[in-house]
């Protein structure tokens, strides 16, 4: 008797494993561009943690900003961690939402979706919709996608000694590669 | 059996339940578990008149001029001490991130000094959290003075340091500095070749770009007499690839040797130097 409860309880428990289709980033790339007029800067991490729910259509990113590299010096790195993204008191980057479209984490093929959710960088939650490529292969699963990010909607000012070297809307890139949990 | 059911099914239902919300507590918890470097300790590589935990970076070559002028005291005959001036000029070069040398020369005495600076301990946030960041700071200065002195080794004195700092939050950092100096001679006037004292400073961010710092360094056994403890308030202002540093101090040498222990002025009877510090970092090869 009391082993077929307990071999019942274990089969829900595997039913809703198997049924909620869970995948985390495995490796992935994040890399900003900011294009001014006088000063080009570059920087990536691969330091991204994120798990999308394929079943509720559900995604979650996290990047720690100050592991952002590249940089022009490192003392423009320091500058980005203390003055403008301001690390010590905001750590991390998040971006969290929904997946909205058409796509099938079963069947291979390229599917533009779209991740609407919060968006919170510099302590500062904007509401955002960003395109995204999903490809379904059968070695497994990848996202790609590229945004913008005014850095007003953000409240990360620019000095105006240093106007013509940072941009006022910075080009983001981002893929990953996803593995099953 | 109905209750097992029940409880099965509520478990489920907990399963289902959870949302965005989960899945962004499951990665604040992977965040939780790493390590990160507290960057950023101070501006520069000096407090005021002494030197920071913080190293330039590898292939970073740092242009240092620093001054003190005339005593404020000297009122307006002297234009306050802007009459007097003495001057340090000098380099330092990061040979890694964590290991840094630097020469310069002193107008006042006319004293050529060198350092090696190495930081030992980096405080980190998260997982592995290591409360402060420590670096050891060795340097030797020869005075080129005409004297009696037959030999430069007679002339020569050295300054050894552990500084051991804390940023507390992003706009506090503190930090103490256990100091032991030695004179390879000293005057019939003076007391001891080996003076030992106890150093504590700090910076306190007042905007994003400035900052206020005081240093000071307490003798129990001065090198003679009529010296003082050294103390220092001063500005960090940044702007870009520059850090000026404006400050008023007692002390009139701009080398640890100097204004540890040849302090001759009382900051109290007003007889304060105002000065400034000026660094430009060149970064000499990409990595």
């Amino acid at each position: 008797m009391r082993k077929n409860l307990l071999a019942l309880v274990f089969l829900v428990g595997g039913i809703t494993s198997t049924y909620s289709q869970k995948w985390k980033v495995s490796s992935a790339e994040v890399e900003f561009r900011s294009e001014a007029p006088l000063e080009l800067i570059i920087a990536s991490t691969q330091n991204v943690k994120g798990v999308l729910d394929f079943d509720k259509r559900q995604f979650a990113f996290i990047i720690p900003v100050s592991s952002f590299d590249g940089f022009n010096s490192p003392l423009q790195r320091e500058h980005f961690n203390e003055n403008y993204l301001e690390t010590g008191k905001y750590p991390n980057a998040k971006f969290y939402g929904n997946i909205v479209g058409e796509f099938d984490a079963n069947s291979n093929g390229d599917y533009e979706v779209k991740a609407i959710g919060t968006f919170d960088i510099h302590g500062v939650i904007q509401n955002r919709e960003i395109k995204s490529i999903i490809s379904v292969t059968s070695k497994g699963i990848n996202i790609s996608s590229s945004f913008l990010i005014p850095l007003e909607d953000h409240n990360i000012k620019i000095p105006t000694i240093v106007y013509q070297k940072i941009a006022e809307v910075i080009k983001v890139e981002m893929r990953a590669e996803l593995t099953p949990i | 059996m109905a209750r097992i059911i029940l409880i099965s099914l509520l478990l489920t239902s907990v399963f289902i339940a959870n949302g965005q919300d989960d899945l962004l507590s499951m990665l604040e918890e992977e965040i939780a578990d790493e390590t990160f470097p507290v960057e950023a300790t101070f501006k520069g590589t000096r407090l005021i008149n002494g030197h920071s935990i913080e190293t330039r970076k590898k292939n970073n070559f740092d242009f240092l001029i620093s001054h003190r002028f005339g005593l404020i005291s000297g009122g307006a005959y002297e234009l306050f001490g802007l009459d007097q001036s003495n001057v340090r000029i000098g380099f330092d070069y990061g040979l890694t991130d964590y290991f840094n040398i630097g020469i310069g020369r002193n107008s006042f005495e006319k004293t050529y000094d060198s350092y090696l600076k190495y930081r030992i301990l980096r405080q980190t946030s998260g997982k592995k959290s290591m409360p402060v960041s420590v670096t050891i700071f060795l340097s030797t200065a020869v005075e080129t003075l005409k004297n009696n002195n037959k030999s430069v080794i007679a002339d020569m004195s050295y300054a050894n340091q552990i500084l051991i700092a804390r940023k507390f939050t992003p706009a506090l950092s503190l930090q103490i500095m256990p100091t032991y100096v030695h004179f390879n001679k000293i005057e019939a006037t003076q007391l001891r070749n080996d003076i030992w004292s106890l150093g504590a400073g700090g910076r306190l961010k007042l905007t994003q770009r400035i900052s206020l710092n005081a240093e000071y360094y307490y003798q129990k056994a001065p090198l003679s007499d009529n010296t003082f403890n050294s103390l220092a308030i001063g500005f960090d202002i940044e702007t870009g690839g520059h850090v000026f540093q404006l400050q008023f101090t007692n002390s009139q040498s701009m080398i640890e040797k100097g204004f540890i222990t040849e302090t001759y002025n009382d900051f109290f009877k007003g007889d304060i130097h105002f000065g400034f510090n000026i660094s430009r970092t060149f970064q000499l090869a990409k990595e």
